[in-house]
């Protein structure tokens, strides 16, 4: 029996077996979408990019050359094939070492939103009553401001800084996972196995974390991996607007902000992270797409 | 009705059309220029103390004696006649002139001349020590100031200072006559009409402030009632144009005919340009580095001068700064008394490097330097940290926004500072004032000059500065200045960098805009176009 076989096997011997067959299965349904397969290259490239980013790039992200002679030169010059920007930095280094900050970002704002979503969203689900009332109202409330305007009044308030950005945008970008984990929640908790798992004797917790959370884990990341591009616009704009990195960091929206004062001459310094930023997000947008088709249940024939 | 409706949107789009190829232009009698115009608190001459603003006053209201812009020591009376000054160096009396009139057809006397001075010490906004420290407060000005005739008065002084100290102080914003019958009228509890004032206008210049719209616009129109040479233009509008390329690309198109805030690179790109002249004037401005006494490794006198030496002058004033700035390095500007202009350090990483290891650091060491976070402070700090990493110092920078870098500086936390000093007025004492005394260097010294900021305990010098203010033989006192420009080139923890060069690009048909030496001097009043 090759492997392949044994995966797909239609009597799994094992709950092993079971377990990988289905996610060999999504694989399956997932490679065979290929704007899902060029939107994980895109991430993984990024990913790839900013664990050997000291290897790849051609020179230092923050110092600069010669100004007098290598100042703004054009793409495709001798040794600098984006261009240089005003300081003479090399700009292909600077996107190479700016994918760490982005992934930074990215990971940071999932790693930190996700959970608080995830955890309002099912307990207020779970318990329904006065709970549930406090607290989609609270998330409500967050709901109600423009993302971008309130990550920038945080980040007023905290001071510039990419640590305070990401905190910004996490403390922002919660209340939609919560919302998605209450609906799933109220779906389930009636079901007979909680019910069940309940008669056992199992605590409030248990259940939450044991079986409603590992039920909401596929739409919401889902959700998040779709968020991703909105993740990165909203840190971009916040570095744009001189509020997240701070220079010499090479932060992809900070540079088209350094760039701006040259577009009509040497439009290349903002185009370049411009065009970075376009293609992580395009990259995010379609490995969200292809992953809610193969992990939706809903959407499934 | 919808075919005449459709009829008639197609003519406006037909005339949109045919309008297209026209060029945009500006009305014949109106001057239109494209100006950062948000730092405007105030229209008040007590008050105004902000580059857009001195420019409006400066070219709205008079000042009681001016100078040729060209020439700053050809001193000679405006609203004023003559002066003379008394024995003991300690009164300056004025005549004023006769028979000038404000816009509002109130005429010009003495009265008025002697409220402005007393207006301005009593409500103490940030300009008024430039007369305070002539002896005057709140209490005694009445005392000081003192009408003796129509149009006679005395200004007097607790010691006997520079006269030409004295009068380039009354060149100043803050010594501007307003019109005291119509300021009066607006008068509400006791404040001198500074609330009115704010947004209004009691001047007798070759304009009138007509209105000023917060970041939008400040609209200027010719004085009927001004009592020289009536300005050729009508209007002159000011429009806040924030972005740099913004302007450049409506002066190219004729929508304004001068942008004031230029980039180097749109200097360069406007170069080549037939129907655009680039103008420009040197401005007062140093661009300087400050560092912290209080750092164990910046304290060292060896450290001080190496750090002068680490610094590429001249490439950075021929890339990112090209045409905004020209190397200088003495505090006194040029074009002041006694100002020094020698150049005598540029790049020397070897020369560092030796000043360093007799300093003890011969490997380097780390500092931090507050940056504030506009374009061109950020890319002069990231120039700067390269060279200073070719002699192994490490040079972190803070970045911050204003408020942030110079509250840290104030304080005197920071390590090293890069900033921006312009001169209050056009006497030498402003800059000696603070770059070469500093009377108390205790952490809770009354008077916090720029030495203070940095702990630079000076005695001797500060002796040697107020030595200067009272000598009134000007070539004598031009020679204490060079000598106290000299010995902070040699000790200093000021690394003096650039002089502020200011670009105005204007369309060809614009003549007689002067660029002076501050902003208050910079006159359309004979623009032509």
């Amino acid at each position: 029996m090759s492997t392949r076989e044994w995966l797909l096997s239609e009597q799994p011997a094992s709950r092993r077996q079971a377990r990988l067959g289905q996610g060999y299965r999504t694989w399956l349904a997932f490679r065979g979408n290929w704007l899902a397969m060029v939107g994980l290259g895109i991430v993984l490239a990024l990913i790839v990019i900013a664990a050997l980013a000291d290897v790849l790039a051609p020179y230092n992200p923050v110092t600069g050359g010669d100004l007098n002679t290598q100042r703004l030169l054009p793409p495709l010059s001798p040794g600098h094939l984006l261009g240089t920007d005003d300081l003479a930095r090399d700009i292909l280094s600077r996107l190479i070492h700016g994918t760490r900050l982005t992934l930074m970002v990215v990971a940071l704002v999932a790693l930190i939103a996700t959970p608080i979503g995830l955890l309002v969203g099912t307990t207020a689900g779970y318990f329904g009553g006065w709970v549930d009332t406090v607290l989609m109202r609270l998330t409500d409330i967050v709901l109600a401001f423009p993302r971008l305007i309130l990550a920038l009044a945080f980040v007023a308030a905290l001071g510039p800084g990419i640590e305070n950005a990401i905190i910004a945008i996490a403390i922002t970008s919660w209340p939609p996972y919560a919302r998605l984990a209450r609906a799933e929640t109220l779906t389930i908790r009636n079901s007979d196995f909680i019910a069940a798992t309940r008669l056992q004797g199992a605590s409030s917790l248990r259940i939450i974390w044991k079986h409603i959370v590992p039920l909401c884990m596929s739409s919401v990341i889902i959700r998040v991996t779709l968020d991703m591009a909105g993740i990165i616009l909203t840190a971009a704009g916040v570095g744009f607007l001189g509020l997240g990195a701070q220079p010499p960091q090479p932060e992809w929206g900070a540079m088209i902000a350094g760039g701006r004062r040259f577009l009509l001459d040497q439009w290349w310094v903002a185009t370049m992270p411009g065009l970075a930023i376009f293609v992580v997000s395009l990259g995010f947008n379609l490995l969200g797409d292809g992953l809610r088709d193969v992990l939706d249940p809903k959407g499934r024939k | 009705m919808f075919h005449k409706r459709l009829l008639a949107s197609g003519a406006i789009a037909a005339l949109l059309i045919g309008s297209m190829p026209l060029r945009a232009e500006t009305p014949a009698d109106t001057l239109i220029q494209a100006w950062s115009i948000d730092d405007i608190i105030t229209l008040d001459p007590a008050e105004i103390f902000e580059f857009t603003a001195s420019e409006i006053a400066g070219n709205s209201y008079e000042t009681l004696i001016g100078y040729d812009p060209k020439n700053v020591s050809d001193i000679f009376g405006k609203a004023a006649e003559s002066w003379t000054i008394s024995e003991d160096g300690k009164t300056i009396s004025f005549t004023m002139r006769e028979g000038r009139s404000f816009a509002s057809g109130n005429p010009i006397t003495a009265e008025d001349a002697v409220f402005s001075l007393v207006r301005a010490v009593k409500l103490d906004k940030s300009p008024a020590f430039i007369l305070t420290q002539f002896g005057l407060n709140a209490d005694n000005v009445d005392e000081m100031v003192v009408q003796t005739g129509p149009m006679t008065f005395d200004f007097k002084m607790d010691q006997a200072y520079a006269p030409t100290l004295v009068l380039y102080c009354l060149t100043a914003t803050v010594a501007m006559v307003v019109d005291k019958k119509l300021v009066m009228e607006h008068e509400a509890n006791g404040d001198f009409g500074y609330e009115w004032l704010k947004t209004n206008y009691a001047g007798s210049g070759p304009f009138t402030i007509r209105d000023w719209r917060a970041n939008e616009v400040v609209v200027l129109e010719r004085n009927p009632n001004y009592s020289g040479e009536a300005a050729p233009m009508a209007r002159a509008i000011y429009r806040h144009i924030p972005e740099t390329a913004t302007q450049r690309l409506l002066l190219e198109k004729g929508d304004i005919d001068i942008a004031r805030n230029l980039a180097a690179e749109d200097i360069k790109a406007l170069e080549g340009n037939a129907d655009i002249r680039i103008d420009s004037g040197v401005k007062g401005s140093i661009y300087y580095l400050g560092m912290n006494q209080k750092n164990e490794f910046l304290g060292k006198p060896e450290v001080r001068q190496a750090m002068k030496y680490l610094v590429d002058y001249q490439t950075i004033a021929d890339t990112i700064m090209a045409g905004k700035v020209k190397v200088h390095q003495a505090f006194l500007p040029e074009g002041f008394l006694g100002a020094l202009n020698d150049n005598p350090f540029s790049l020397n990483v070897e020369k560092a490097k030796e000043l360093l290891a007799e300093a003890g650091v011969p490997d380097g060491f780390t500092v931090t330097m507050d940056t504030r976070n506009t374009p061109e402070i950020t890319a002069m700090g990231q120039a700067i940290q390269q060279t200073m990493a070719e002699a192994g110092i490490t040079l972190e920078l803070i970045p911050g926004d204003g408020q942030q870098t110079l509250t840290k500086y104030r304080a005197r936390n920071h390590d090293i500072y890069i900033g921006r000093w312009g001169p209050d007025y056009q006497d030498p004492h402003t800059n000696a004032d603070t770059f070469a005394r500093n009377p108390d260097n205790a952490d809770d010294a009354a008077s916090k000059p720029l030495a203070w900021r940095n702990a630079w305990d000076i005695p001797e010098m500060t002796k040697a500065a107020d030595a200067a203010v009272l000598e009134s033989d000007p070539d004598k006192r031009a020679e204490m200045y060079l000598a106290l420009q000299k010995e902070s080139q040699e000790t200093s923890p000021f690394v003096i960098m650039f002089q502020e060069i200011e670009v105005l690009g204007m369309r060809n048909n614009v003549e007689g805009f002067i660029v002076g030496p501050s902003f208050n001097d910079n006159s359309f009043a004979h623009v032509t176009k």
